[in-house]
């Protein structure tokens, strides 16, 4: 403990004393405690414990680090707001080599295999003083924050359709402009096609789902999972998901660089691939583990048509708690839990789930969630996004109303 | 449209390696690539191996699928199989090349198909679910309908031009069983070929996998209970809460929270 917290030592015939007015007939004492000397040498133990406790259910803890003289939160956030700031600026004027971080930019924002995948860069490029150059469609601060030194941006409407020969050729155009020493692809679907079309294109050897990396040695598993294959770093690489920390605290410069010559190269390609359209998929075919959204139903629902409409209305995949399971509403592959699937949707709407632990253990990976219960109590309620503490059945046939008014609109 | 290009079919079937037991068998995706393209009734159907001829027995699990026979090109030990195949498949000349996605033994790099594909100059098409149009409406005569598979159970329709190389996603329809009367039957034609030997492999160094911890996505900076905060707690929402509204108004909400997340149109 670096401060110490200083009480007043108290003496009271001193204080009295301060306190007596003898003006009158008789001492009269004032109603205002009056400051009294102070003792620099005192501390008080237990004022300092109670500046530090930061929590006191279900356990005590204590954060020993903040400034015990001033007991609020202040100065927790006052490091958190100069925090921001304080990340200094690398820059990397002029770099002895460059490393290329082709980015899938799904949906639009640089995504958690995509800073992977910058990082893994990183570790590549900080070994000699090299730089990152990152190639996506659009731009934006956060590629600076994930560790991206220069930035070519591809068209933007390069996101929306898929043309991986075109990428590819992309590629292919900024290896020859650029002369990189590594180019890295996330492992994904399409960073993984594209890079196998650049690497046959390129007649070089892609070193695939790396799951290590260093300045000499890179390994990835082969034969099925049951060996690890060890080789110097190859030219063109793709980094395996989950094998590589995002970066955290850093900032680059993420410099644009002006290089129209690999989309021009890229837009002259003619694609034998064409015709592309997202098929319609029935949500309930889907398994479980796989889907987006799920309605999700729990003992406190008893209107089983109405259940089944509204699914069909979402267009969102059933699924159930064990006991509705249990009771054969629903076919078992259908529940959600420790003893049912884990799901990782992004949207999960539960009519009338109390939230038993094995049940809350089966959504973890959910982004939102939507609970409609009778209970304001209940665990579902604490974990929902938004709570609804409302009978299921009631609720069910005015959003179905709700859904195909808006539809006819 | 598709008529022309299901006529005259190679499959490139590989041995596969059991993940538990390690014992050869047939590879699961190639087998539902057999399947794909016995389903599709060509006239040529023409199954290749390239490889040691040692492993030859694993190959019986394809000709009990329905194969009458199958070529097999015998390469030595350690040798590059995608030049041999490229020579092969060039006097073939099917109109398509259908094979899995990835090799269960060996390096497993998923190039095969792209080097072959760059060598016929055929288009190559990834994670295939079905060769033919998705329904009735994309039949464009010269071009072949495809759906393929993406992340999280979609589905994406495509249309090729020319000849292709398509490789097989697992959730293709699933290879029927093998029975051991025509895999007994059946033909192994083994073809003597010329084959270089893979450099690249025998540079890489190689060891027993061993399982490494899971990346923990830890939060650095700020203070010691934010960090803690962020490694224990669960992510707990206590969002918005309306308690007893009417059903009409609750079923707004959920609407509205829905359309915000992108759920609904």
């Amino acid at each position: 403990m670096t401060t110490t917290q200083i009480r007043r030592r108290v003496d009271p015939r001193a204080e009295r004393a301060a306190r007596t007015i003898l003006t009158g007939q008789r001492p009269r004492l004032l109603r205002q405690p009056v400051v009294a000397a102070v003792n620099e040498r005192r501390r008080d133990p237990r004022a300092l414990r109670s500046a530090a406790l930061v929590q006191s259910q279900p356990r005590p803890r204590y954060d020993w680090t903040r400034d015990a003289t001033s007991p609020t939160t202040a100065a927790t956030v006052g490091i958190a707001i100069a925090a921001a700031p304080m990340i200094p600026l690398k820059v990397i004027a002029e770099p002895a080599y460059l490393v290329i971080a082709m980015l899938d930019r799904p949906g639009g924002e640089i995504g958690e295999h995509d800073r992977q995948v910058i990082a893994a860069a990183r570790l590549l490029a900080d070994a000699g003083g090299g730089a990152v150059v990152t190639v996506c469609t659009g731009s934006g601060e956060a590629l600076a924050e994930a560790g991206s030194d220069r930035h070519v941006a591809l068209p933007n409407h390069w996101a929306e359709d898929y043309v991986p020969e075109r990428r590819a050729a992309a590629a292919s155009a900024l290896m020859t402009a650029l002369s990189p020493r590594h180019i890295l692809f996330p492992d994904s679907p399409d960073g993984a096609d594209v890079a196998r079309r650049l690497a046959a294109a390129a007649g070089e050897r892609l070193f695939t789902s790396v799951q290590s990396l260093g300045p000499d040695r890179a390994t990835r598993q082969s034969a099925g999972g049951s060996l690890e294959t060890a080789h110097r770093p190859t030219r063109l690489m793709t980094v395996a998901a989950d094998a590589f920390a995002p970066l955290d605290g850093v900032r680059h410069e993420a410099r644009p660089l002006d290089l129209e010559t690999s989309s021009v190269a890229a837009e002259e390609v003619l694609p034998r691939l064409g015709g592309v359209r997202r098929l319609a998929v029935d949500p309930d075919a889907l398994s479980l583990s796989e889907t987006d959204f799920i309605l999700s139903a729990g003992n406190g629902v008893t209107d089983w048509h109405s259940f089944a409409d509204l699914g069909e209305a979402l267009g969102a995949t059933r699924a159930g708690s064990r006991v509705v399971c249990d009771a054969g509403h629903l076919p078992r592959e259908r529940q959600v839990g420790a003893s049912g699937t884990v799901v990782s949707a992004r949207c999960y709407l539960a009519f009338g789930i109390a939230g038993a632990p094995q049940h809350l253990q089966g959504i973890t990976g959910v982004r939102h969630v939507i609970a409609v219960n009778t209970d304001l109590h209940a665990e579902m309620i604490k974990r929902a996004d938004l709570s609804v503490v409302a009978d299921a059945q009631a609720v069910m046939p005015a959003l179905i109303r709700l859904i195909r008014e808006r539809r006819h609109d | 449209m598709t008529e022309a290009a299901t006529t005259d079919i190679a499959v490139l079937l590989s041995i596969g390696r059991h993940p538990v037991s390690g014992r050869a068998r047939r590879a699961a995706t190639d087998a539902q690539a057999l399947e794909m393209a016995l389903s599709l009734r060509p006239q040529r159907l023409t199954a290749i191996h390239a490889g040691a001829a040692a492993d030859a027995e694993a190959l019986r699990d394809y000709l009990g699928m329905g194969l009458k026979r199958l070529t097999l090109l015998v390469l030595p030990e350690g040798s590059d199989p995608v030049e041999p195949l490229i020579a092969h498949l060039r006097r073939l000349a099917p109109s398509l090349v259908l094979t899995g996605r990835q090799a269960e033994d060996g390096e497993g790099s998923g190039m095969l198909p792209y080097l072959i594909a760059r060598g016929l100059d055929a288009a190559v098409v990834p994670d295939v679910v079905r060769v033919g149009p998705a329904d009735t409406s994309d039949a464009t005569p010269g071009k072949s309908a495809i759906v393929q598979a993406l992340p999280r159970g979609q589905r994406r329709a495509l249309s090729v031009t020319g000849r292709f190389v398509a490789t097989v996603h697992p959730s293709a329809a699933s290879a029927r069983a093998s029975a051991f009367g025509p895999a007994r039957r059946g033909v192994i034609e083994p073809v003597t070929v010329e084959a270089t030997a893979d450099l690249f492999l025998s540079e890489c160094e190689h060891r027993p996998w061993r399982p490494k911890p899971r990346l923990m996505r830890v939060k650095r900076g700020g203070s010691a209970l934010d960090r803690l905060k962020a490694a224990t707690e669960s992510k707990s929402g206590m969002g918005q809460l309306l308690v007893n509204p009417t059903a009409e108004a609750g079923a707004l909400a959920i609407y509205d929270s829905l359309v915000e997340q992108g759920m609904l149109p």
